[in-house]
């Protein structure tokens, strides 16, 4: 037997849009390092690596388990896959303007960027626990890293520390969690675990390691009482940047937790599905009411971020066939419109510091008439009115909650929305109802970063009214979990 | 797709759905400071708009009757929208409807025309709003298919909402906020009910439906119809309002442009009524049936309590405004009454009311944008100086109030006698006496404003009515003045369809009681053709002959 290991040629090939992201990732870095002339070329390098990882990604055909099984590739991973590169491009192309505005470098943000969309890839197709970690490390490392990328600015580090402290804590939860299955199961596979949670006598320490794991992806998911990380997080961390962290860590979470989940659903304790629900209704309750009381506008996408993830727990209380595509559809719809908004924010507040006030935005609608549509656009898919796609979302939400028999959840829903179209009114109306308070000074707002805006908003907008092809793509990835 | 633009070209309803959010396009390309270029094309388009809406009702005119329209695609079937949900783009008209879409297309140049003074800033997003908010209501008057309903209704909130907080008076975010949380509350609620709907219809038949005449196969037990019926029906007595909902309804019209109040009162608040008659109260019959003393009381307590707090109202567009409370009351107890006397002159009612509403709104905006002021307080001889203004106040005014010979009489008169054939004699009585004080509340309205000497200097030099305000009335008042002497014309065209609607109920009234959800596929087929005639009429008369 030879000590080398050869990766077989399918395992490769199976890696592709993973490699070439990483890829494009050392290349821009590079390019930033050896030819300091060439920084108006990184963003369209980076968002062409992304676009091309994206095509192979959605081009090639799902090839199943890959490396021995530690890595899958079904529908459910290449459609949250494509969530994720969409989410990684619109951040891309949103952080041009950014970077330049505030006079930061360039080579190792898109590096950064590109390298914490590979892991957000991998962890969305580890099926085994340690390379699991390796993905979450590798993301969260980045994560941290762009956190504080502003570094001059005090925020901006406060975020990243806080953020790294906590995210540090919830790993070690994650770890400790992997080591208390593995020394049960006597496996890190995760599809071999299940048994030892199931089966008639369960294993309390399996058990406990498994909500050690939730614990440490609710984490990621910034659900309820695992969210205060966030605004603090958002608040620091550079606008464009954001709309990656809010989206791409969060979509990989939840497939995770699916994963999870599914080892103990259908057939085991129900006291799993509770949790679920547990976590969903803090989350809506806790991420809209506090949004209610925010004055920052990236404080309140924060919460509303956590009322949104709780949504997205409904369809997961009770895991079914169909719980894939309420997932798939809200996670893009989202993905869409946060993007959307938190780019407009990052081209209209040119000071970066302390606080991004909603009424610093008045009256601006009709000093910027493209973004203030487009911001619009986002807020009512964020609260989740036709015809966007955030509604049809919510909508596939509603009947996943009422085919699994969970119609109190779906109240829950009706009941937090209000509230959540309550706060999201409050930006249009500044936008459209209120006298101007300052000058625009010192913004930047290039081709990119608009058309970043348009995709995004336009994107809801178009396909919440012809949400047709998407959902009947979507209903393919209603087979096994 | 092709299908879609094939209808959108040709004479259909497709086109009269969007044809004003097509509008909207080149709109976008005028400048700013072109106002009356705006205005012109704007109202050019409204002028398209009521054509092209005249020539379909036209064509489906036959007989006295309503032949109903529909949209198919090539196939002969309703465009699919949504494959995987059932979703279908199914748009017909039929004789409910068409009175409504009808009044929704022939108050917009009004409206605009209404609007050309009083709306000082922002002319181009004012149209666009009030266009997108015409495409709103059209597609939900239209929409066969629940999801499509649910769809156009949520696309009516928001440019409603731009309406009042933009152009509104000066507590116009605090109104505006208010009728969108409201209408919001509501409609979240029917949405569930909806989905819930076609779940069942689902997991009963094995595919996915939203279609008007699939859901009404459904046969639901009495407690799942309470819950439904509660969910539907608390979004459209919202939208009415019916009392205890109703208190959006006054910040929203008095805050609101006057463009805005008037579709606002003309059409928004019909969609309340119409949701009800078409959906609400044949979807769930056994509910109805069972609530409908509720909602009885609910609407008397409207009728007197909105005729008690508009008689004691200071300012002119609240009277108004609580006038419409009263009046939709009327409407509500009319469709409670189950007959189709009263549901014909419900149906009347709406329009009726979003005519002479609609004027009084109108004229009370005129006399804002001549004094910046509506109380009454400030007014007062106004006849004097103004004689074509206080022509029409006093002519939509008694309209409003009920005049024999005016359109608010045939209504008001449809209601109370098809209620009290249905056995409601105490509620027709107090009814009966909403009438009284409508006349009470708007006769003080006309003294206080126009009769008696003139107080205030500043009156004394008021313009008179422009050429084009008389243009913006006279063809309101004729409308009121035809249905008031000519009746029979006006009702005859949806007659046979809310017999249809009724006999439905009734017969589904009758069904047996289900234990639990189950298809009725009899009950209604696909193509809504004349259902036979489940109640007979005859037999009563046959029954008294021998004794006479």
């Amino acid at each position: 037997m030879s000590d080398l290991y050869i990766i077989p040629g399918g395992d490769l090939a199976a890696l592709l849009p993973e490699l070439i992201l990483c890829g494009t990732g050392v290349l821009v870095l590079l390019l930033d390092a050896f030819m300091p002339n060439s920084k108006r070329l990184l963003p369209p390098l980076a968002a062409i690596g992304t676009l091309i990882a994206g095509w192979f990604l959605a081009a090639t055909a799902p090839s199943g388990a890959s490396f021995g099984g530690l890595l899958e590739s079904s529908l459910l991973t290449v459609a949250i896959g494509c969530v994720v590169l969409v989410s990684t491009l619109l951040a891309i192309l949103a952080s041009a303007s950014y970077l330049r505005r505030e006079n930061l470098g360039g080579g190792e943000y898109f590096a950064l960027l590109l390298w914490c969309a590979t892991g957000v890839l991998l962890m969305s197709r580890a099926t085994e626990l340690i390379t699991l970690f390796v993905a979450l490390e590798l993301l969260s490392i980045c994560l941290y890293s762009l956190a504080g990328y502003h570094r001059r600015l005090s925020v901006a580090t406060e975020a990243a520390i806080k953020y790294f402290l906590l995210g540090a804590f919830v790993s070690s939860f994650v770890l400790y969690g992997i080591a208390l299955l593995y020394g049960e199961a006597g496996t890190t596979r995760i599809s071999e675990i299940g048994p030892y949670l199931t089966s008639g006598d369960v294993s309390p320490l399996a058990a406990l390691g498994l909500l050690l794991l939730i614990c440490g992806f609710a984490f990621k998911m910034s659900l309820a009482p695992f969210h205060a990380w966030a605004p603090d997080a958002y608040q620091g961390a550079p606008s464009p940047f954001v709309v990656f962290l809010s989206v791409a860590p969060k979509a990989a979470s939840a497939v995770v937790l699916v994963r999870l989940l599914a080892l103990v659903m259908p057939g085991g304790d129900a006291g799993w599905a509770d949790l679920i629900a547990l976590l969903a209704v803090l989350s809506m309750a806790v991420g809209n009411l506090v949004a209610l009381a925010q004055r920052d506008i990236k404080r309140m996408l924060a919460y509303s971020g956590i009322a949104h993830m709780g949504y997205l727990l409904v369809p997961m209380v009770t895991l079914s066939p169909g719980s894939y595509e309420p997932l798939v559809v809200y996670l893009l719809a989202y993905a869409l419109m946060n993007a959307g908004a938190f780019t407009v924010v990052s081209l209209l507040y040119s000071e970066p510091g302390e606080q991004h006030l909603i009424s610093e935005l008045s009256g601006w609608g009709y000093r910027f008439p493209l973004l203030g549509v487009c911001l619009t656009i986002c807020m009512l898919s964020l609260g989740g009115i036709p015809p966007t796609l955030g509604f049809i979302g919510k909508y596939m939400i509603f009947v996943q909650a009422i085919d699994t028999g969970h119609l109190a959840l779906a109240l829950v829903i009706v009941a937090t929305s209000l509230l959540g179209v309550f706060y999201y009114l409050r930006v249009v109306y500044t936008l459209y109802m209120r006298p101007e308070v300052r000058e625009p000074s010192g913004l930047v707002i290039d081709l990119s970063g608009r058309i970043a805006v348009v995709l995004a908003a336009f994107g809801t907008l178009i396909l919440g009214t012809v949400p047709g092809p998407l959902l009947d793509w979507v209903k393919g990835l209603g087979s096994g979990y | 797709m092709s299908d879609f633009l094939g209808l959108l070209t040709s004479n259909s309803l497709t086109r009269v759905v969007f044809f004003p959010a097509l509008a909207c396009l080149p709109l976008l390309f005028f400048k700013n400071e072109a106002e009356r270029q705006i205005k012109l094309f704007a109202l050019s388009a409204s002028f398209i708009q009521l054509a092209i809406t005249l020539v379909l009702v036209v064509g489906g005119l036959s007989g006295g009757g309503f032949e109903t329209l529909r949209d198919v695609g090539a196939d002969g079937k309703p465009l699919s929208w949504i494959a995987r949900y059932g979703v279908t783009f199914d748009l017909r008209m039929d004789g409910i409807s068409m009175p409504l879409v009808l009044l929704t297309s022939f108050l917009l140049p009004i409206i605009l025309l209404g609007s050309w003074r009083g709306i000082e800033r922002n002319w181009k997003g004012y149209a666009i709003s009030m266009f997108l908010l015409t495409t709103g209501i059209l597609g939900a008057l239209l929409a066969f298919d629940l999801f499509l309903f649910y769809i156009f209704w949520e696309v009516m909130l928001v440019p409603m909402y731009l309406l009042i907080g933009i152009w509104g008076g000066e507590r116009r975010v605090y109104a505006a906020v208010k009728f969108f949380l409201y209408t919001m509350a509501g409609s979240l609620l029917m949405l569930l009910g909806i989905v819930w709907m076609a779940w069942t219809y689902q997991s009963l038949s094995g595919e996915w439906s939203f279609s008007y005449f699939a859901l009404m196969e459904l046969q639901l037990p009495a407690s799942q119809q309470a819950w439904l019926f509660g969910a539907f029906a608390l979004a459209f007595a919202i939208k009415v309002p019916l009392f205890p909902f109703h208190t959006w309804l006054p910040d929203a019209h008095v805050e609101a442009p006057t463009g805005g109040s008037v579709v606002l009162a003309g059409v928004l608040l019909k969609l309340g009524t119409y949701g009800l008659l078409r959906f609400a109260l044949p979807f769930f019959p056994h509910a109805a049936d069972r609530f409908a003393p509720i909602l009885i009381t609910l609407s008397l307590i409207g009728i007197i309590y909105g005729a008690l707090v508009a008689w004691v109202q200071e300012d002119f567009k609240k009277l108004v405004a609580y006038s419409s409370v009263a009046h939709l009351g009327f409407v509500v107890l009319g469709l409670v009454a189950f007959d189709l006397l009263a549901w014909q002159g419900s149906l009347i009612q709406m329009v009726n009311h979003g005519l002479s509403t609609g004027a009084l709104f109108l004229l009370v905006g005129m006399l804002y944008d001549r004094r910046h002021t509506k109380k009454f307080a400030d007014f007062g001889g106004l006849a004097k100086v103004m004689p074509w203004f206080a022509f029409f106040l006093a002519f939509s005014a008694l309209a409003s109030v009920g005049l024999p010979g005016l359109n608010g009489f045939v209504g008001e008169f449809l209601i109370l006698v098809g209620a009290y054939k249905a056995g409601l004699v105490f509620p027709t009585m107090v009814a009966a006496f909403g009438v009284v004080l409508a006349a009470i509340y708007l006769l003080k309205a006309l003294h206080e404003s126009l009769w008696g000497p003139i107080t205030k200097d500043e009156n004394r030099e008021l313009e008179d009515l422009s050429l084009r305000e008389i243009l913006t009335l006279t063809p309101l008042c004729i409308l009121m003045l035809a249905i008031g002497v000519a009746p029979q014309a006006f009702l005859e065209p949806s007659e046979a369809d809310l017999d249809r609607v009724l006999s439905t109920y009734e017969a589904r009234l009758a069904g047996p009681a289900v234990t639990k959800p189950s298809l009725d596929r009899v009950m209604m087929a696909d193509e809504a053709p004349a259902i036979p005639d489940l109640v007979p009429a005859v037999p009563d008369l046959v029954e008294l002959e021998p004794g006479l």
